[in-house]
């Protein structure tokens, strides 16, 4: 035998009974923190439970033909904050109406159909800000065959602001939550640190530097931290997209299982990963001195 | 060769020793004899290149150990085995574990291959098919001879055993005695510090050369000529 030794993944060649258990438990735990993470990027916060719920209502005058009200809605779908535009002819809109009111059918009989055509314009999640809600609505409105400009401009900005505190809640929690992977972990590895105290102390005696040591667990942490939660992320979103095409209400609130594959969701799943490679070298660092300032 | 030059260690408040001079040649088994409380450890570990002397210096192969290039520092230390004073420290531990970061600390050794040359070792210590026992459960005896085994594991070109034949015991002398020149035989060096040298090597190696406190033996080697000492 000679060279240096290889001190690549030396705690799981020292201990791995214990690296077992916490590589077992930090999988769960990025399966969790995985999907959270995911719920949370493609949900927006509360952005889009209030974008599938809020729409501009744009009411057309009485005398606009079907075929302009609709030409005007495909040029209003082409807007870029918006998501959907659909006419409604007068006719739907009636019927609309007796739904939402059952009983005043007599309303009709006096002078025909009294509901006008609308359009009912849908915003992207991503969009639902007040800027992007004004520019809709003042569009609309510089239209000649629009009439009424419904947007709910009067409390928009209060449940906007609602949805953005909602936003930052949810966040903090989450980032809280990693605050907690950073801390167990650094009492993780320095509790392994000081179980292997020895077998370091037996390696520094033959020749084996102790920074080397501690770059080289903290370099592993990295590696095992990225894996460990890349693989959490893929199973915990796996788990959210059964969910998510198994219930209409989730899918509202959190969006299409097809976005899950979409390459900003990927790429906020890799950013994560990295993120936490990163943590886990921290810890593992930190931990390493914390023993060592211990045994002093 | 190891040289120490006018080697001087303070502890405890006081001068152990000073202005001493240690020359150990290479392939060849020494031994160091001192009463208790003389330094042996310190002198062991001042010539691995763990304790830095407080005054004087150590050289190996005409390089400083403290003075010199750390890189050859470290790799000086990397070539050395060292079998310590017995203590509790790794009683948690089972004699498989002992195999398992010696090979960690000699550079890649394939686990199959460990394995055949652990029992093999064990089985030359007089403990085949140790390698489940705990260490805790060994006795003194029993933890010295694993503790070499161990170490041999790795094939150190100089080995430091500190209080190994007294803490074998009688019955393992022989092996010991044996052990110890085959290494230096095949150009190892060996370097025991002891309290006392059993008398059937003390005859053996003829007169030992006084330095402070110590005695230095070189113990024959069949077939090799005899170099100097301090």
């Amino acid at each position: 035998m000679s060279g240096p030794p290889s001190l690549w993944w030396i705690d799981w060649r020292l201990s791995r009974a214990a690296l077992v258990r916490e590589t077992i438990g930090r999988f769960l735990f990025f399966c969790l923190l995985g999907s959270a993470l995911l719920s949370l990027f493609l949900s927006g916060g509360g952005s889009r439970f209030l974008a599938g719920r809020y729409a501009i209502t744009a009411v057309l005058r009485a005398e606009v033909p079907s075929a302009e009200a609709e030409g005007l809605a495909r040029k209003v779908a082409a807007l870029p904050p918006v998501r959907s535009a659909a006419y409604r002819d007068p006719e739907a809109a009636w019927k609309e109406f007796l739904r939402a009111y059952p009983g005043l059918d007599p309303l009709r009989g006096a002078g025909g159909n009294p509901m006008p055509g609308y359009i009912e314009i849908r915003i992207r999640p991503d969009r639902l800000t007040g800027a992007d809600v004004g520019l809709v609505a003042s569009t609309l409105r510089s239209v000649p065959h629009v009439e009424q400009v419904l947007a709910g401009e009067a409390w928009l900005p209060r449940l906007l602001r609602a949805g953005r505190v909602a936003s930052w809640v949810c966040w903090g929690i989450f980032g809280a939550f990693l605050a907690g992977f950073f801390l167990v972990g650094r009492l993780q590895e320095r509790a392994r640190a000081v179980a292997l105290a020895g077998d370091f102390s037996f390696l520094a005696e033959r020749g084996v530097p102790a920074g080397r040591l501690a770059f080289y667990r903290a370099a592993a942490a990295a590696v095992s931290g990225f894996l460990l939660a890349a693989a959490g992320t893929a199973a915990g979103g796996g788990a959210l997209f059964l969910f998510l095409g198994n219930d209409p209400f989730l899918e509202g609130v959190i969006g299409p299982p097809s976005d899950l594959l979409l390459p900003r969701t990927v790429a906020a799943a890799v950013l994560f990963s990295c993120a936490s490679a990163l943590l886990s070298a921290a810890a593992s660092l930190h931990g390493w001195r914390a023993a060592r300032s211990g045994r002093k | 060769m190891i040289e120490g030059f006018r080697l001087g260690i303070f502890s405890r408040g006081t001068t152990l020793w000073d202005g001493l001079d240690f020359a150990f040649g290479d392939a060849a088994a020494w031994l160091v004899a001192g009463p208790p409380s003389s330094g042996k450890t310190l002198l062991l570990s001042t010539l691995r290149g763990e304790r830095r002397p407080d005054a004087g210096d150590v050289v190996v192969s005409g390089e400083s150990l403290y003075r010199g290039n750390a890189a050859r520092a470290r790799a000086w230390r990397a070539s050395c085995g060292h079998v310590p004073e017995q203590t509790v420290a790794d009683a948690r531990l089972t004699v498989g574990d002992l195999f398992r970061r010696s090979a960690l600390a000699g550079g890649g050794v394939r686990e199959s291959e460990r394995k055949d040359r652990a029992e093999r070792l064990l089985e030359m210590v007089g403990l085949p098919g140790a390698s489940e026992w705990r260490i805790a459960e060994l006795s003194i005896s029993e933890r010295v001879r694993a503790c070499l085994a161990a170490e041999l594991l790795r094939g150190p070109k100089v080995l430091f055993c500190d209080g190994v034949v007294a803490g074998a015991g009688i019955p393992w002398r022989e092996m010991l005695w044996g052990l110890f020149r085959a290494l230096a035989r095949e150009g190892n060096t060996v370097v025991l510090a002891e309290r006392t040298i059993p008398e059937r090597w003390a005859l053996a190696a003829g007169d030992a050369e006084p330095v402070g406190p110590f005695r230095v033996f070189r113990l024959p080697v069949p077939g090799a000529v005899k170099g100097e000492h301090g």
